[in-house]
């Protein structure tokens, strides 16, 4: 991670000098990461997709802005978080979705796929707010301090978000983890 | 069963997550070693972030576009907006300028050899006219004064 951070340095320094190829590695590094953190959020690929290829036009048109080019991974999930949030208000409120509580004996022998599914299906049922928070600190990552910073929020709300959606989930969950666990 | 900490019980969500210091997470250790209730609460965190662990990231469906692609260049009108590339149309027409439209054709130069030849010979002629005249007067000058003298008889001491 370090090395990735004096890489992403270098590359962005030659960026702003205006090495086009240089801001394109960093794409490549980050775009990976980036897909997924929107696919998650906002759970539909081909918006992902496009909040994607936005951001880092955005990213590339500020660069200059970045003040501390160490910090460029949290910069740039704050500009996705910004666009991501931006189609989330225009949409239309979705209808919520049911809850689909499985009978405790029905969850025996789960298979891999089926607990993501599963994982998958408990990360919706969470507020948006919520999901945004699991996604950046168990998929992504990020300290808390760094959430803070991207979600724009005090450190004692991230952890409020945080610690709620993991209680959600832990008793989401707990059938079928507890059934893999078992298998 | 409850942590007879209570309130003072570790965040064991904050360390599951690996955001406790050295010190608080030798603490959270030692006193999980006697609480159950503790124990317990750690296990469930560690099998939850276990289940979420089993959710894969997925490919990319195509490319990001880079920036340095060709539906990223700008249009040819925005390239003449440009400050810079302006300013460089400007420079090279200036340029293109001087060197067609300042610059002497064949026959300018030629009358402008002509007239520095004719502007030369006028000058001498009018500096010899002017030697001949000055001697001229002198000698007219000289012949006055001998005439002076002699008619009056006046003879220089």
């Amino acid at each position: 991670m370090i090395f990735r951070e004096v890489e992403d340095r270098d590359l962005i320094a030659k960026a702003r000098r205006g090495e086009v190829e240089a801001y394109n590695l960093l794409v490549s590094r980050w775009e990976k990461r980036l897909f997924n953190y929107l696919l998650r959020l906002v759970s539909n690929r081909e918006d992902a997709f496009d909040l994607c290829q936005d951001t880092f036009l955005k990213a590339y048109q500020n660069l200059p802005k970045l003040d501390d080019p160490a910090r460029f991974s949290g910069w740039l999930f704050r500009i996705a978080h910004n666009e991501a949030f931006s189609l989330l208000r225009k949409r239309k409120p979705e209808v919520e979705l049911a809850a689909e509580p499985r009978a405790p004996g029905s969850a025996d022998r789960l298979l891999p796929i089926e607990l993501s599914l599963a994982v998958e299906s408990a990360l919706k049922r969470l507020s948006e707010d919520q999901r945004e928070a699991v996604l950046l600190k168990v998929y992504q990552g990020f300290k808390f301090e760094e959430m803070a910073e991207i979600l724009e929020c005090p450190v004692s709300t991230v952890k409020s978000r945080l610690y709620t959606a993991l209680d959600l989930l832990k008793t989401a969950l707990a059938p079928a983890a507890m059934a893999r666990g078992e298998s | 069963m409850n942590c007879s900490l209570l309130e003072a019980k570790p965040d064991w969500k904050a360390y599951a997550l690996g955001e406790l210091d050295a010190g608080a997470r030798r603490e959270a250790e030692s006193h999980a070693t006697t609480c159950a209730a503790c124990c317990d609460e750690l296990a469930a965190m560690r099998l939850t972030l276990d289940a979420m662990s089993t959710l894969r990231d997925e490919e990319i469906p195509r490319r990001i576009a880079f920036v340095s692609d060709k539906v990223f260049e700008p249009k040819w009108w925005r390239t003449l907006l440009n400050p810079t590339f302006a300013a460089a149309c400007v420079v090279a027409a200036a340029i293109l300028v001087h060197a067609f439209v300042a610059r002497p054709s064949g026959e300018a130069l030629q009358q402008a050899q002509i007239d520095a030849a004719v502007s030369k010979a006028v000058a001498a002629a009018e500096a010899r006219q002017s030697a001949e005249m000055l001697a001229a007067y002198e000698m007219y000058d000289k012949q006055f004064k001998r005439m002076y003298i002699s008619s009056n008889g006046i003879v220089r001491q």
